[in-house]
């Protein structure tokens, strides 16, 4: 019996490394949105997908070495018509799990007379960066992100630029 | 196959186009659900079905003429005759919505009756009712005119 | 099949949309361009087992895609911020 619950559970906890590590409850802004990007990528189709990306392409031969870290995508993304089509208490229910000790925010960045906000936390799990989570919102615009597995920050904002975060904490110390 | 479907339920290209069209939008919403190619063929012959009827039930122009009361063509066509063609596409244009829907998935899909059923939600024993009698009806009306096997 | 069925099949054979079917399709999806060249490969989903599985490829990585550039974005903002105030 042991070694098939071992198995089990070795099973349980593989599937789980990759798996989204805190939860959107977001989908009731389709309904508002006058556009919406959902996706949910988790390992196996991100190894799929990186067979297709063309390494002659710039990009995608940057996305293509991205990806070895990256062990879940998960994103979504809502454009709305008008301002008020999300309330803040809808970002508030996301970062309340973003309290939790193993996430810290490492950055955050208000602009545009505060009407554009976006942090950027990370998960810390036995002195290593498991996940990064990505909360951006404007008046007409939410976007959560979370990016799951040993993600290189630098490279992925050099898909828009270059980017220097600071160091990322350690991991917290047990009480 | 979809667009063919729906021209055939409908008889009206654009509409026809215009389900279709919705389909593949569909299809495109629920990719992540379909697993393999044949699955999406099934899936892509169910949703055809499903918007097809549904565009029909919206239209409302076309009352529902039993195909008994289907006026019968002055020229009388023989069997390998286009006409024919043309003449038993209108008179399937003119079943009611589900012995019609059996008709084309069991002809133009080459679908057998137990495909039929799953393919449209219906019990197998009504899909060989529908296809029965629609066969038995188009005889009978040809037959009075004169058309039938050589 | 007796003479009647096979009229009905061949009475009721596949008809094709009017050309540019698959480019009206495209412009309902109201996505970038990049996302067009996946949009159209839904017509050939049943083409087989090869055009299937590069569709679903094209589709993956159109999503990846969009999703590094999304959050690449906005990790490219902060940083736009953060030299900002350290200058």
């Amino acid at each position: 019996m042991r070694p098939v619950r071992t198995f089990a559970l070795g099973t349980a906890l593989a599937a789980t490394l990759w798996a989204q590590q805190f939860q959107f409850n977001l989908d009731y802004l389709s309904s508002k949105a006058s556009n919406s990007f959902d996706v949910s990528l988790n390992t196996s189709m991100l190894q799929f997908a990186a067979r297709f990306l063309d390494t002659k392409d710039p990009d995608e031969a940057k996305v293509k070495k991205l990806i070895v870290g990256i062990e879940g995508i998960y994103i979504k993304s809502f454009e709305f018509k008008n301002p008020g089509g999300y309330a803040p208490a809808d970002l508030e229910k996301v970062r309340t799990q973003l309290k939790a000790p193993e996430w810290s925010r490492i950055v955050g960045m208000k602009s545009g007379g505060e009407s554009e906000n976006i942090e950027v936390w990370a998960r810390n799990e036995k002195g290593k960066v498991t996940g990064v989570a990505i909360l951006a919102s404007e008046p007409r615009q939410l976007t959560v992100a979370n990016l799951v597995g040993n993600i290189d920050l630098e490279s992925l904002a050099d898909l828009g630029g270059h980017f220097g975060l600071p160091n990322l904490p350690k991991a917290p110390k047990k009480k | 196959m979809v667009f063919s479907v729906a021209w055939h339920f409908l008889h009206d290209r654009g509409l026809a186009e215009e389900t279709a069209q919705d389909v593949f939008l569909s299809l495109h919403r629920n990719l992540a659900d379909i697993e393999t190619p044949a699955h999406a063929a099934f899936w892509l012959r169910k949703v055809a079905v499903q918007r097809s009827i549904d565009a029909a039930r919206k239209r409302q122009r076309r009352p529902q003429v039993p195909l008994e009361d289907v006026a019968e063509p002055s020229v009388r066509p023989a069997p390998g005759d286009p006409m024919l063609g043309g003449m038993l596409r209108r008179l399937i244009a003119t079943l009611p919505e589900m012995p019609r829907m059996a008709m084309i998935l069991r002809y133009q899909e080459d679908l057998d009756p137990a495909e039929i059923a799953a393919t449209m939600g219906i019990p197998l024993g009504t899909v060989k009712s529908h296809i029965q009698r629609s066969l038995g009806l188009l005889r009978e009306k040809l037959e009075r005119r004169g058309v039938g096997e050589r | 099949m007796d003479w009647l069925e096979q009229e009905l099949a061949d009475a009721l054979a596949r008809k094709e949309p009017a050309a540019g079917f698959d480019g009206r399709v495209r412009a309902r999806l109201h996505r970038g361009p990049r996302w067009l060249a996946a949009a159209a490969a839904v017509l050939v989903v049943v083409g087989g087992g090869e055009a299937w599985r590069q569709y679903r490829g094209e589709l993956a990585k159109e999503q990846v895609m969009t999703a590094m550039r999304i959050a690449g974005s906005k990790l490219n903002r902060v940083q736009v911020q953060l030299k900002g105030t350290e200058q």
